[in-house]
């Protein structure tokens, strides 16, 4: 039987011999992120209905007809840069995929309820949608997804962990992976202790210095926050 | 901190020379292995790096880079969590024999309370800083401290005893 000191804390917790390249390092990844952010927003061309966002592709596409529509592209534009600046772990623009068909727009509607930073196997998906034999038209409706990013088609992976394909390149697909394992979902603001879910929208005046993230919303609840009533983080998990 | 927001590479190498070791040391008890505590270094130092033209002088710098990372191992630990489904302990436990029981028990040890006494032991901050580094009341880091040093009481003589 043990008995817990003080001592064996601080001797438990001595601090680790500082490794000399991590500030180069560091400098290193800087100059590389700074040519990386907004590229591919750049090329992107977005489409809506007044009901969503029907279609994101690097090509140029017909300007939206109506103002509401208009408003959605230009709020998708907004979510999608949020999206790539690790500043957004969610989507609240709604999608139209009414001219979708029937089986794909199950596929896409399974993919979409993969959580964000987590990633699938096609077969998962063909087993969500009650096809389990259909992994390889699985593949061709992700790869048709008319709207990439929103619909997570980039979250599902070949069942041996293999990237498969992907609309802008394999390359894209894993940076996407790899920004969204580097993207927190729920943070805190120290001023107000509310907690919401990453890009909610009345989070957006938070000060950087106030930010503080959670693991989860219990964690918050444990130490003193409340979950936000716009974003309902509560409901994300 | 001026002369880092103003891209001064020397003023952020001496700024990684004397915190370096200390956030190392918070990272690995909070992850368990060297090369997570490393990599989420990084990425704490880059982000620090990137907005240090957001630095507010009503901080200190220590305060700052530790709020920081532990915003990067917080993140860090809810993945674990979420991919498991529960806490698990880190799998390679690093640390030398006579607190390999210890280490076991701080993988038990709800998130927040283990953060605090990360920071609490490996740099000694007072309940003043731990409290603006989690941006929580000085009530709240006492009450959670004590009950994560409970919990690690418990496990360590549930452990010893088995």
């Amino acid at each position: 039987m043990k008995t817990l000191t003080d001592d064996m804390l601080k001797g438990y917790f001595q601090p680790d011999a500082e490794p000399g390249e991590l500030a180069r390092q560091v400098l290193l990844a800087a100059r590389a992120s700074a040519q990386e952010s907004g590229k591919l927003l750049d090329r992107l061309a977005i489409q809506a209905t007044v009901e969503g966002i029907s279609l994101i592709r690097a090509q140029r596409l017909e300007k939206p007809a109506t103002a509401g529509a208009r408003r959605l592209v230009e709020r998708a534009r907004e979510e999608l840069y949020e999206y790539f600046q690790g500043k957004r772990a969610f989507f609240s623009v709604p999608v139209d995929l009414s001219e979708t068909p029937d089986f794909q727009r199950r596929v896409l509607e399974a993919a979409r309820r993969i959580p964000f930073g987590e990633v699938r196997p096609y077969a998962w998906v063909a087993q969500t949608i009650g096809h389990p034999r259909a992994v390889r038209a699985v593949g061709t409706a992700l790869g048709r997804n008319p709207v990439p990013f929103i619909v997570p088609c980039h979250r599902v992976l070949q069942t041996g962990g293999g990237i498969g394909g992907y609309l802008f390149g394999s390359e894209t697909k894993s940076g996407l992976l790899a920004l969204e394992r580097t993207t927190p979902i729920y943070e805190g603001c120290a001023s107000t202790h509310i907690v919401c879910r990453v890009g909610c929208s009345s989070a957006r005046r938070m000060r950087p210095d106030n930010r503080v993230v959670f693991a989860s919303v219990q964690d918050a609840r444990s130490v003193g926050y409340r979950p936000c009533k716009v974003c309902k983080p509560s409901r994300a998990a | 901190m001026g002369r880092v927001a103003r891209g001064d590479e020397a003023a952020f190498t001496e700024l990684v020379g004397r915190y370096g070791g200390r956030l190392l040391g918070v990272a690995r008890r909070l992850l368990g292995s060297r090369a997570d505590a490393e990599d989420a270094v990084q990425r704490a130092l880059l982000q620090c790096y990137l907005a240090a033209g957001t630095y507010r002088a009503e901080w200190a710098v220590s305060t700052w880079l530790y709020r920081i990372l532990t915003n990067v191992c917080v993140d860090e630990l809810r993945r674990r969590t979420s991919r498991s489904g529960q806490l698990e302990p880190p799998v390679r436990p690093e640390a030398p024999g006579r607190y390999l029981d210890l280490h076991r028990a701080f993988g038990r040890v709800p998130t927040e309370a283990r953060v605090l006494l990360a920071l609490r032991y490996v740099d000694g901050l007072s309940y003043g800083e731990l409290a603006r580094i989690r941006g929580i009341s000085i009530n709240t880091v006492k009450s959670q401290l004590a009950r994560g040093k409970s919990l690690l009481r418990t496990a360590l003589t549930k452990g010893g005893a088995s």
